[in-house]
């Protein structure tokens, strides 16, 4: 298009011509509505005002018959019945034509002197069959009704095909393996005949792409399915609070999965009902804080990357860091000295924590808040997650990230406990590898540095009670630092496996509270692997955290009697942390017997729990250490290692230990029914 | 019949067809006294749950564990794309727990609710039982003996039958209801 004001009168045509086109429609159902017409006539004449202007004779003749007979059917002196209408229809069916033309760089397809010559004299043009109304009915034919657990089954079966060509894979490389073992006479054609079976395999799998995608596709609904009837609840809310709000929403068409899309509604309603309570203030406050007295809340849709981001916006009244801190600590979801301790932005956090909005009064005190936790909660289940902006008295911000689908992800593998099990990559933000002397202790747990940033730090199979591989000496541990809202934590696995794309398969009703999983994926050779559920991650660290932050259990720790324990082995470390703490005992962990000298001359601990084999000084020389000073001479220790021969136990004791526990046979009411016995 | 010297294809084949209508009788009134069971063996004994109940046998195949749930469930494994808990019934019934070998096999069975698969040391196929044979759990007796619904005396001994469907509606199934 040459003239760059036909661009713009071409987009503006596009309004004009959907609201001629809807309106006409309504009042042909009830001719009786005439109120209906100033609008229309305004469409038509701001149509013929524009096409004048940019020099289009015929649209302005066409759009001058349209504005003429609306004029005629105002006063009166025309009927509006169905063949009046028609006729205004065909008009804006030709100005569409001639603009679509127009855009196109094309000639209409239309005769146009003929048309507009027979439009003013008020004839139907019968050649004007043209491309939209012949478009229509075809486009209806071309589309057919499916059930949604059809669809759902189709997903599925692409989904078996997926995990199928894995195993095809698996099989080649095996193939090559065979071919590599053979005698050259023989592996000649194989190798060959390998070759050939690879792409074939490449070519199937390029197919299963695409079917996928199709499929996917089938599944996806836009937003706006779901949108419409948030409209009348914030115009009724609205109504109902006293508040003047311009609500608008952008990217109504963007696609979501059905899935997701389901659990996104109760959550948006959630928000906007937030927004307009407690976010948007009333037009005389709004009025006197020199804001416009109608609010905005905005609702936007856009993809980025691989997912969705939804944002719920409003300039209202923001949230306030400090009395949200007032709040937390007077529910008791943190203590002040806590409080004092965390920055603005993660205090926002805090409304994410259950127990911050049991009680409506919250609401008066932070500003905001009911039932965040529930919105959190909702969140995670799609396997997404919400960040929070705000500046007091001018906006806040609530977005939410989520997945397209959750019926495949991308996820990386790793060796743990002995088993594998996926991460979705939406948690990952990197993998470290950690060295023993990287590892410093915070209160009962211990931290590493990620750029800077201290870092909780996990051993995960710890964490999830499975047993540890054998540590190999001295060797960095690799680690997984993951994400979720504002936090960070390390956790240490055996091995990295790479990344996948994993389909997600339910583990089915026998499992559905399980804690820690959010599905299983089937690998390329068959068997099953567990897909993680992050957030439980971080929920089961914050529980050992927790337990010496808050200001109760602070004061009671006093009391407790306190256990260093000393293991190179994370996984050991934390699986008896978490055993004893959860017996409340106060913890403090060692990396190594130096490490562990430091800290007992630092405090005084109750009980030491001691591996054998460590970098550095073993436990036996610990232990001998420790018996040689003032302060530890009656200090209980205990020993656990995996030397089971009678050597070690007689040296473990003539060094000074009170017990000795094998950990092949270690189990935790052993532990404690020894640690219980020595100290109570 | 009657003339022996003759040879009569037709009585030949009514006396055929009768004998094949006899035994098909004899078959069903068999039928109607025994009770479909697959007979496995679990803790060395010998147990048996209505066939109906039983999807299919399979070898043990690589179990992958669970974490954070109760130690009946063994582990899962990819039934042709399902994922399926293997759970060790053994400790419900009050049963030791030898090992399970070469001839232990999983038992899938489906509930109301979900599919599962039982651990059993051995299996011995679908048999059936005569209900001649049955002794059910007298109630009172005093002797508590958990899912079970009684047993059958056969030649090589004593084959307890399970309540399955009250196994397979009891919570201790479900991970993470304890």
């Amino acid at each position: 298009m040459a003239n760059r004001y036909l661009e713009i009168f071409c987009r503006e045509a596009e309004e004009h011509l959907a609201s001629l086109q809807s309106g006409l429609l309504v009042l042909e159902r009830n001719p009786a509505r005439t109120d209906l017409l100033h609008e229309l006539l305004r469409n038509a004449h701001t149509l013929k005002g524009s096409a004048r202007m940019v020099g289009l004779a015929d649209i302005s003749a066409i759009t001058h018959t349209m504005e003429e007979q609306l004029k005629g059917m105002e006063r009166g002196e025309r009927k509006v019945d169905a063949q009046a209408i028609d006729l205004l229809l065909r008009g804006a069916d030709a100005v569409a034509l001639i603009t679509s033309a127009l855009v196109r760089g094309e000639a209409p397809e239309l005769d146009v002197e003929r048309f507009v010559a027979e439009y003013e004299r008020g004839e139907l043009g019968q050649h004007l069959h043209a491309e939209p109304k012949e478009h229509q009915p075809e486009a209806a034919s071309d589309t057919v009704r499916a059930d949604v657990k059809t669809l759902d089954h189709l997903v599925n079966l692409v989904g078996e095909l997926i995990i199928n060509k894995k195993r095809l894979e698996a099989k080649l490389a095996q193939l090559k393996e065979i071919a590599c073992a053979l005698p050259a006479e023989h592996s000649a054609p194989l190798t060959t005949f390998r070759g050939e079976l690879e792409e074939d395999v490449l070519y199937l799998d390029y197919l299963i792409q695409e079917l996928h995608g199709k499929a996917m596709g089938l599944r996806m609904l836009p937003l706006r399915t779901i949108s419409d009837g948030l409209e009348r609840l914030v115009r009724d809310l609205a109504q109902q609070l006293g508040r003047e709000v311009q609500f608008q929403i952008i990217g109504q068409a963007i696609e979501i999965d059905r899935v997701l899309l389901e659990g996104l509604k109760p959550i948006l309603i959630h928000l906007l009902t937030n927004a307009l309570s407690h976010g948007i203030e009333a037009p005389e406050a709004r009025a006197a804080a020199g804001k416009p007295r109608r609010g905005t809340v905005l609702l936007s849709a856009r993809h980025e990357g691989n997912s969705v981001l939804v944002e719920v916006r409003d300039d209202g009244r923001g949230m306030d860091p400090a009395s949200i801190r007032a709040a937390a600590v007077a529910r008791g979801v943190l203590d002040p000295r806590e409080a004092d301790g965390i920055s603005d932005e993660e205090a926002l956090y805090l409304t994410f924590r259950p127990g911050f909005s049991t009680a409506e009064i919250v609401t008066d005190i932070s500003g905001r808040g009911v039932g965040m936790d529930v919105v959190k909660k909702n969140i995670e289940r799609v396997k997404g997650s919400v960040t929070l902006a705000s500046e007091p008295g001018s906006f806040t911000q609530v977005t939410l990230q989520l997945p397209l689908t959750l019926s495949v992800l991308d996820a990386l593998i790793v060796a743990c406990g002995g088993e594998t099990f996926a991460i979705p990559t939406t948690y990952l933000q990197e993998i470290v590898k950690v060295r023993a002397s990287e590892i410093d202790t915070l209160g009962s747990g211990e931290v590493i540095k990620v750029r800077g940033a201290t870092t909780p730090l996990y051993s995960l199979p710890g964490m999830l009670g499975l047993p540890e591989r054998r540590d190999a000496g001295d060797a960095p541990l690799s680690a997984v630092v993951l994400k979720h809202c504002d936090q960070r934590i390390a956790c240490t696995v055996e091995a990295h496996l790479g990344y996948s794309e994993v389909v997600v398969k339910g583990l089915g009703k026998q499992f559905r509270n399980v804690r820690f999983l959010f599905g299983a994926t089937i690998l390329g050779d068959g068997n099953p692997a567990l897909i993680l559920n992050v957030p439980d991650l971080f929920e089961s660290g914050r529980g050992v955290q927790r337990a010496t932050l808050s200001a109760d259990e602070a004061q009671a720790a006093k009391r407790r009697p306190k256990v260093l324990v000393v293991d190179d082995s994370i996984t050991t470390r934390t699986m008896e942390q978490s055993i004893l703490v959860s017996q409340g005992y106060a913890v403090v962990t060692a990396v190594s017997g130096e490490d562990a000298l430091e800290k007992s001359a630092e405090e005084q601990f109750d009980l030491v729990i001691s591996d054998v084999e460590m970098p550095g000084i073993n436990g036996f020389e610990l232990t001998r250490a420790l018996r040689a000073s003032e302060r530890y001479r009656e200090t209980p220790v205990i020993i656990v290692s995996s030397l089971s021969r009678d050597e070690d136990k007689r040296q473990a004791l003539q060094a000074g230990a009170q017990a000795y526990i094998v950990k092949g046979a270690f189990d935790q009411g052993l532990l404690l029914e020894t640690v219980q016995m020595l100290i109570g | 019949m009657g003339d022996d010297n003759s040879y009569d294809i037709r009585t030949i084949l009514t006396q055929m067809r009768e004998d094949y209508w006899l035994a098909l009788a004899e078959e069903e009134s068999e039928a109607r006294e025994t009770l479909e069971c697959l007979v496995f063996t679990l803790g060395g004994k010998r147990y048996a749950f209505e066939t109906h109940y039983a999807c299919e046998v399979i070898r043990v195949p690589k179990l992958v564990r669970v974490p954070a749930v109760q130690s009946l469930i063994r582990g899962i494994f990819n039934l042709r794309g399902e994922i399926t808990a293997a759970i060790d019934i053994r400790p419900m019934l009050g049963l030791p727990q030898p090992e399970i070998g070469p001839t232990g096999r999983i038992l899938v069975v489906r509930g109301d609710n979900f599919a599962t698969g039982i651990l059993a040391e051995a299996a011995h196929g679908v048999q059936g039982l005569c209900f001649d044979s049955f002794e059910p759990v007298a109630t009172g007796s005093g002797i508590k003996a958990p899912f079970v619904r009684g047993h059958f005396a056969v030649e090589e001994g004593s084959v307890i039958l399970l309540d399955m469907e009250a196994l397979l509606a009891d919570p201790e199934l479900v991970a993470g209801e304890l």
